[in-house]
C-alpha cells in the first residue's frame, strides 16, 4: 500500500505519464481502440434506449392496452443492429489494444537488449542473470499491462458518464439516486484495489523467492544429492511455497470481501431505483419503459464497473513492473568506444600493459602491473589458484578496464577501439565455453563469412575435427541450448576453433582446454605450435607441456607481476615458480624415493 | 507420456496428488451456487413491479412496492454473505491444495536420479514448480469458478424463465444450446492458434535469455549487431502470430453479441405474438429481457477463460507428467545397516547405458578393500565419471550388482548412505550463501570452529584468511565471485567435513593449481588413512600415489594393479602416461 510510497494520487500521475510515453510512440492504434470502445459504450447506452422504447411501445401497448404491434419487427430490427454495432466496436477495441501492447512489449524488448549490449560488464557482474531475464520477460510484461484494458478502461468511463447524463435526463430523482449509487461502487471499488495492491507485492515477492529456490536446487542437483541434501532443499522449498500460499490466501481473503460486495451493488442500486421509479412514475414524471431503460443500463453497467478497480490497479502493478524495466534503462555505465578501426589480419601484435590496477571490489586483484608481449610471442600466463591470471586476460580482451594505467596492442590503447572493432585483431577463449543452440558450424562463425574449409582447418588445429565429423549431420548438426550435446572437453574445442577461424592478431586462452584429455591437449598445442599463426598468444596453464610450447613466461603471484622471462629463467629465479610447476614432477620423485 | 491422459483424467490425477483442493469442494460449490442465484432476483422484482403495480389499474401502492423491494434485498444481501463465504473457501483450499502439488512435484523431481535433473532443461523443471502451478492458480480463482458459476447462472436462469413462459424459455435453451456447440468448435480452432503462440513466446524468450547469458561471449566477439537481429527477428515471429491469434480470437469472441442481440430480438416478436394469445404480461417479457443477458453473461465468461483453460490444463499436464516420472533411485523396504569403518565396494558384471545411447559400462567387476586408495584413469568417454556416479548410487546399473560395505547398494538406507560415502563432482557447485554456510551443506550442525579446522586440515586455512569476510564470505550466485580452482576448495572442504568412510572424487581439484593440487592430495591421503577414497583422476600424479589404479577404456576395466605393475605391462595405461609425463616435464 504506502509501503512503496505509492499514494493513489502518485500512481495516477506517474501511470499516466507512463501511459502516454506509450501511446505516443504508437498513438494510430490507440486512437482506434478508444475509438472501439466509444462504439461499444455508445451501444449499450442505445441498447437500453431501445429496449425501453419498446417495453412502452410495443410490449406494454401490444400486451396491455392491445394495439397492432406495428413497430414489432423494426424493433427487432434495431435491436439486432445495435448489437452488431457494438460487437464491431468489441473487435475493433480489443484488436488495437492487443496491437499497442504486443507492440510496445516487443519495442522495450528489443531496447533492453540494445541497452544492455552496450553496458559495462561490472554492471553484469553486479546481476543475476535470472534477474536481467526476468525484467525482459515478466516485468515488460507486466510494465506494459495497464495497456490491455486501456481502451476498455476510456470506454468504461464514456459509459459511466453516459449513463448518468441520461438518467438525469429521464428523472433528475433517479439520476440522484444513481450518482449517489455508481460513486460508492467505483469508491469501494479502488479502495479495495488500493488495499489489496500492497498484499500482491507480497504475493509477488514470494513468487521470486519461490522461484529463484527452485532455480538453484535444480542447478546444484548433483551436489545436493551426492550430499543427500534432498530433505534440506524440499524443506526450505517447502518453506517459501507455504509462505506464497498464506500470502495467497491473504489477498484472496481480503479481496473476496471487496468482490461480492461490487459484485452485487449494482443489482442492490437496481432494486433501490425500482422503488424510486415507481414512485415518479406514479407520479407521472416518467413512463414504465424509462424505468426499463434506466434498470436495464444499469444491469449492463454491472460487468464492466467491477473492472474499473482493476485498472488502477493493472496502473500501479505496471508501475512496480515498469520501475525494474526502469532500473536496466536507467544504468549508464556503458562502455565508451573510441574512432580507432582495426587493422585485420595484419599478422601477430605486440601487447603492453602498464600501471594496470584492478579491483572487482575493494579487494585489490591486480595492482600496479607492468607487462609487454613481443609480436608474435606465445607467452604463458603462471600462477596459483585465485592470483588474478583470468583478470588480466579479461582486461586483455576489454571484457573489463582497468581502474588505472593501460593496456596498448600495438601502441592503441585498447579503449580507443571503436565499438566491434577490438575482436577483430582479439579473440578470447574462457574456461567456461559458452556454445549456443546453433549448428556447429553457426558457433564456429557467429554468422560471420566463413568458408567452410576456414571452419575446418580452425577445427583441425582444435583438435576437433574427429568428433565434428562423427556427428551426425557434421558441421550442420544442431547443439541444443548451450551444447549440452557436446562433453565440456568438445564444448572447449569449438570454442577454441571459433577463435582460430578469427586468425587473430591477439589470442587468449584462458585455461581454454582443462576439461580436454591431455594426450589430446598435448596434440592441440603441438598443432597450435606448428601452424605458425599469424598471432600473439597468451595462454593461461599450469601443464608444464603448455608452458614449454611459450616462448616466454610470466609468473603471476601477490597481484603482480613476479617474473617474466623464459621458462628456464623463472625456475632458477623464482623458487615459488618452480615449486608451482614442478609439483608433480616432485611429487612423483617423492613417490618414488618412498617406494624404494 | 501424460499424452494418455483426458482432461478429466489429469483434473482427477491432480485430485488424487493433492487431496486439499477437493476438501469440502462440494459445499463451497454448493455455496457458490446459492450466492450466484440472487442475480435473478432483480428480473423477477421488475418483473412483479411492472405487473402488480405500475400497470395496475388500481394504482400503485407505495408499501406493496417497498415490500417487494425490502424481500429482494435482503435475497441480495444473503447472496453476498454466501458469496464471500464459498469464494474464500475457495481461495483457501486452492491455495493449500496447488502448494502441496507445486511441494510434491519439487520433491518428486529432487528425487529422481542425476540423469533427469541434467537432462532437462533446467528452465523448463522450474516452470513445474512456478509459472504451471501459478496457472493453475489463476484458472481456479478466476477461470474455474467463473465457470462452475456461470453455468449455474445460466441453469438458474433457465429454471426462471420456464417458471415464467416455457415456449420462450425452450427458445432460450435452443440458442443457449447452439452457441455451445458453436463453442466448443471455436476452442479447437483456437486452442491450435494458441499451441503456435506458446511455441513462438518460448521461442523468443529462448532466443532472449541465451542472448543475455552470451553477453561476454558477444563483447568478446564483437556480434552485437547479430545478436540483436536474432532477437528481433524471434520477436517480430512472435508478435505476428500474438496479434493474428488475438484478432482472431476477438472476432469468435465479439458473436456472443450478435447472439445475444438475435436472442432477445427474437424473444420479443415471439413473446409479443405469444402474448396477444396466451395472455402473456409484460412485466413478464421485460423480465425475460433482463433474464436473456444473465444467459449471456457466462457464455462470454467461456470464450473469455478458453484460454486460461487451456493453459491450465496443459500446465496440468506438464505437472502430471513429472509426478509420472519414474523415480529411479528407491529406498530399500527391508534396509540392512552398514558396519562402522572404513567402506569396502565390489562391483559384479555392472553395465549401464543411457536411455538413448550405446553402452557407457561393460562387465565391470572389481573389488575395492577397506582403505584402499584407487585411481580410476582414462580418456574422456571411457565412463570413469559414470562408474563413479555409480558407485555413489546417484545412478543404479542397467546391468550386474553393486555392494557396498559388503551390502547390496539398493538395500541401504539413502540418508545412512549418504552420510558416509561423500562425492564430489567436478563442478563444485555453491549454493548463493556464506562459505561457511556452503560447508554446512555437507554438516548441517557443523560449528564456525569445525568449518575452521576442516579447511586448516586439507592446508586451505591461508586461503580462507585471505577472503574479505574469511568464512562469512558471500560466493554469489553460483559461487560467482570465487574463481573456478576456489569453488573446487569449498566443495572438498563441504565433502571433506563429513568425515566420510568413503570419498569419491571426480576430479575434484581440475582447476586448482599443481602445488596446491599436490598438497591437498597429500592431505587427504594423510587423513584417510584407514578410510576408503577413489579418486577419478584427471592427473596421472594421483595414479602414482595410489594402492590399485583402474584403467578404463570405451566402458570397459581394461587394466588394473599398482603404479608401477600397470607401467611394466606397456598397455593402455603406459600410453595415458606417457603423455601425462610429457606434459608434466618442467624441464
Amino acid at each position: 500500500m504506502t509501503e512503496s510510497g505509492l499514494t493513489p494520487w502518485s500512481v495516477v500521475r506517474d501511470g499516466l505519464r507512463l501511459i502516454g510515453r506509450f501511446i505516443r510512440a504508437h498513438p494510430g492504434s490507440f486512437a482506434i481502440g478508444v475509438a472501439g470502445a466509444a462504439m461499444f459504450a455508445g451501444s449499450i447506452i442505445a441498447s437500453s434506449l431501445v429496449i425501453g422504447w419498446i417495453t412502452d411501445n410495443v410490449i406494454i401497448s401490444t400486451l396491455e392496452e392491445g394495439a397492432e404491434p406495428d413497430l414489432l419487427y423494426l424493433a427487432a430490427g434495431v435491436i439486432l443492429a445495435v448489437a452488431v454495432f457494438k460487437a464491431m466496436g468489441i473487435v475493433l477495441r480489443r484488436t488495437a489494444a492487443g496491437w499497442l501492447q504486443g507492440k510496445t512489449r516487443q519495442d522495450v524488448r528489443n531496447q533492453l537488449l540494445a541497452h544492455q549490449l552496450r553496458l559495462k560488464m561490472s554492471w553484469f557482474n553486479r546481476q543475476a542473470i535470472g534477474d536481467l531475464l526476468a525484467v525482459a520477460d515478466s516485468d515488460v510484461q507486466q510494465g506494459t499491462g495497464v495497456l490491455g484494458p486501456l481502451p476498455y478502461a476510456s470506454g468504461v468511463s464514456a459509459l459511466l458518464v453516459g449513463t448518468i447524463v441520461m438518467v438525469f435526463l429521464i428523472d433528475p430523482w433517479l439520476g440522484l439516486g444513481a450518482v449517489i449509487g455508481l460513486a460508492l461502487v467505483i469508491a469501494i471499488d479502488v479502495h479495495g484495489s488500493w488495499i489489496t495492491y500492497g498484499m500482491w507485492e507480497e504475493v509477488q515477492r514470494w513468487r521470486g523467492r519461490v522461484s529463484s529456490v527452485a532455480h538453484e536446487s535444480f542447478d546444484g542437483a548433483l551436489t545436493v544429492k551426492a550430499l543427500g541434501r534432498e530433505g534440506y532443499v524440499s524443506e526450505r522449498f517447502g518453506t517459501a511455497s507455504n509462505e506464497l500460499r498464506d500470502r495467497i490466501i491473504d489477498v484472496g481473503s481480503t479481496w473476496t470481501k471487496y468482490q461480492v460486495i461490487i459484485k452485487s451493488l449494482p443489482q442492490i442500486l437496481i432494486v433501490v431505483l425500482l422503488v424510486v421509479g415507481s414512485v415518479r412514475i406514479d407520479a407521472g414524471a416518467m413512463s414504465a419503459g424509462d424505468l426499463v431503460t434506466v434498470s436495464y443500463l444499469l444491469s449492463l453497467l454491472a460487468f464492466p464497473i467491477q473492472l474499473i478497480g482493476f485498472v488502477l490497479w493493472d496502473l500501479a502493478g505496471s508501475l512496480a513492473g515498469w520501475q525494474r524495466v526502469q532500473d536496466v534503462f536507467d544504468a549508464e555505465d556503458f562502455v565508451v568506444y573510441g574512432e580507432e578501426t582495426a587493422r585485420s589480419r595484419a599478422g601477430a601484435a605486440p601487447v603492453e600493459g602498464s600501471g594496470v590496477a584492478f579491483a572487482y571490489e575493494e579487494e585489490p586483484v591486480l595492482a600496479d602491473l607492468e607487462l609487454e608481449i613481443a609480436a608474435g610471442t606465445t607467452l604463458a600466463v603462471v600462477g596459483p589458484t585465485g592470483s588474478g591470471k583470468s583478470t588480466l586476460c579479461l582486461l586483455l580482451a576489454r571484457l573489463w578496464d582497468p581502474d588505472t594505467g593501460s593496456i596498448r596492442l600495438e601502441d592503441r590503447d585498447v579503449r580507443t577501439f571503436g565499438r566491434s572493432e577490438l575482436p577483430k585483431e582479439i579473440a578470447y577463449v574462457s574456461q567456461e565455453s559458452f556454445l549456443f543452440d546453433a549448428t556447429v558450424r553457426g558457433n564456429v562463425t557467429l554468422e560471420e563469412n566463413f568458408s567452410d574449409d576456414d571452419v575446418w582447418h580452425a577445427l583441425r588445429l582444435a583438435g576437433a575435427t574427429e568428433f565434428v565429423d562423427r556427428l551426425s549431420d557434421g558441421l550442420d548438426t544442431q547443439l541444443g541450448e548451450r551444447g549440452t550435446t557436446l562433453s565440456g572437453g568438445q564444448r572447449q574445442r569449438l570454442a577454441l576453433a571459433r577463435a582460430l577461424v578469427r586468425k587473430p592478431r591477439l589470442l587468449i586462452l584462458d585455461d581454454a582446454t582443462s576439461a580436454v584429455d591431455p594426450s589430446v591437449e598435448a596434440g592441440i598445442l603441438r598443432s597450435l605450435k606448428s601452424a605458425e599463426l599469424p598471432s600473439t598468444i597468451m595462454v593461461v596453464a599450469y601443464r608444464p607441456s603448455s608452458i614449454r610450447l611459450a616462448d616466454e613466461v610470466l609468473y603471476v603471484d601477490q597481484k603482480r607481476v613476479l617474473g617474466h622471462g623464459t621458462h628456464q629463467d623463472l625456475l632458477e629465479s623464482q623458487p615459488g615458480y618452480a615449486r608451482l610447476v614442478q609439483a608433480y614432477e616432485e611429487e612423483a620423485r617423492r613417490m618414488e624415493r618412498e617406494a624404494s | 507420456m501424460s499424452e494418455r491422459y483426458t482432461t478429466g483424467a489429469l483434473v482427477r490425477r491432480a485430485l488424487v496428488e493433492s487431496p486439499a483442493l477437493r476438501q469440502g469442494l462440494r459445499y463451497t460449490l454448493i455455496l457458490a451456487m446459492v450466492g450466484q442465484a440472487v442475480t435473478v432476483v432483480s428480473p423477477i422484482v421488475l418483473q412483479m413491479i411492472i405487473d402488480e403495480e405500475i400497470l395496475d389499474p388500481a394504482g400503485l401502492s407505495l408499501p406493496g412496492v417497498v415490500q417487494k423491494a425490502a424481500v429482494a434485498l435482503a435475497a441480495l444481501i444473503i447472496g453476498v454473505v454466501v458469496g464471500r463465504i464459498s469464494l474464500l473457501r475457495l481461495v483457501r483450499s486452492s491455495s493449500t491444495g496447488l502448494s502441496d502439488l507445486r511441494t510434491k512435484t519439487f520433491d518428486h523431481i529432487m528425487r529422481q536420479s542425476v540423469l533427469h535433473v541434467q537432462e532437462e532443461r533446467r528452465g523448463n523443471l522450474v516452470s513445474r514448480v512456478t509459472s504451471d502451478i501459478s496457472t493453475l492458480q489463476e484458472f481456479m480463482e478466476w477461470g474455474g469458478v467463473g465457470l462452475i458459476v456461470g453455468l449455474s447462472q445460466v441453469l438458474l436462469a433457465m429454471t426462471v424463465m420456464l417458471v415464467y413462459e416455457w415456449r420462450l424459455a425452450l427458445i432460450a435453451l435452443g440458442f443457449v444450446a447452439f452457441y455451445m456447440l458453436m463453442m466448443r468448435w471455436f476452442q479447437r480452432i483456437l486452442a491450435k492458434n494458441y499451441d503456435e503462440v506458446r511455441r513462438e513466446v518460448g521461442r523468443s524468450l529462448g532466443v532472449l535469455s541465451e542472448a543475455t547469458s552470451a553477453i561476454p561471449v558477444v563483447r568478446a566477439y564483437g556480434t552485437e549487431e547479430n545478436t540483436r537481429e536474432r532477437v528481433a527477428d524471434a520477436l517480430e515471429r512472435r508478435f505476428r502470430i500474438e496479434y493474428v491469434t488475438n484478432r482472431f480470437a476477438n472476432t469468435l469472441f465479439s458473436t456472443a453479441e450478435v447472439f445475444a442481440g438475435l436472442l432477445t430480438a427474437v424473444l420479443i416478436v415471439v413473446g409479443v405474438l405469444l402474448g396477444i394469445e396466451a395472455g402473456m404480461t409484460a412485466g413478464t417479457l421485460v423480465a425475460f429481457l433482463f433474464l436473456a443477458n444473465l444467459l449471456i453473461e457466462p457464455l462470454q465468461i467461456v470464450v473469455e477463460t478458453l484460454d486460461f483453460a487451456q493453459a491450465a490444463a496443459s500446465g496440468l499436464r506438464r505437472v502430471i507428467a513429472v509426478l509420472d516420472g519414474e523415480i529411479e533411485i528407491e529406498e530399500p523396504e527391508d534396509p540392512q545397516p552398514l558396519r562402522p569403518g572404513g567402506l569396502s565396494a565390489r562391483f559384479e558384471h555392472v553395465g549401464y547405458s543411457y536411455p538413448t545411447g550405446p553402452p557407457v559400462l561393460q562387465d565391470v567387476t572389481l573389488d575395492v578393500p577397506v582403505g584402499a586408495r584407487v585411481a580410476v584413469v582414462g580418456e574422456t568417454g571411457s565412463g570413469k565419471t559414470t562408474f563413479a556416479k555409480l558407485l555413489v548410487r546417484l545412478l543404479d546399473p542397467g546391468e550386474g550388482r553393486i555392494f557396498i560395505g559388503g551390502v547390496h547398494a539398493p538395500k541401504i538406507r539413502l540418508a545412512e548412505l549418504r552420510r558416509r560415502v561423500s562425492f564430489v563432482p567436478q563442478e563444485g557447485f555453491l549454493f548463493d550463501d556464506t562459505i561457511a554456510n556452503n560447508v554446512r551443506y555437507g554438516q548441517p550442525d557443523a560449528s564456525d570452529a569445525e568449518i575452521w579446522t576442516a579447511f586448516h586440515e586439507l592446508g586451505l586455512g591461508d586461503w580462507v584468511e585471505r577472503l574479505p569476510n574469511r568464512l562469512d564470505t558471500r560466493v554469489g550466485e553460483r559461487g560467482s565471485s570465487l574463481s573456478a580452482g576456489e569453488r573446487q576448495l569449498v566443495a572438498l572442504v563441504r565433502a571433506w567435513i563429513c568425515s566420510p568412510d568413503l570419498l569419491v572424487l571426480d576430479e575434484a581439484t581440475s582447476a586448482v593449481d599443481p602445488a596446491l593440487d599436490v598438497a591437498l592430495r597429500r592431505a587427504i591421503d594423510r587423513l584417510t588413512e584407514g578410510r576408503t577414497s577413489v579418486t577419478i583422476a584427471h592427473r596421472l600424479s594421483t595414479a602414482e600415489g595410489a594402492d590399485e589404479v583402474l584403467v578404463f577404456d570405451h566402458g570397459r576395466l581394461v587394466e588394473r594393479g599398482s603404479h608401477r605393475e600397470l607401467l611394466a605391462k606397456g598397455g593402455t595405461y603406459t600410453g595415458l602416461y606417457a603423455d601425462w609425463a610429457a606434459g608434466t616435464k618442467a624441464v
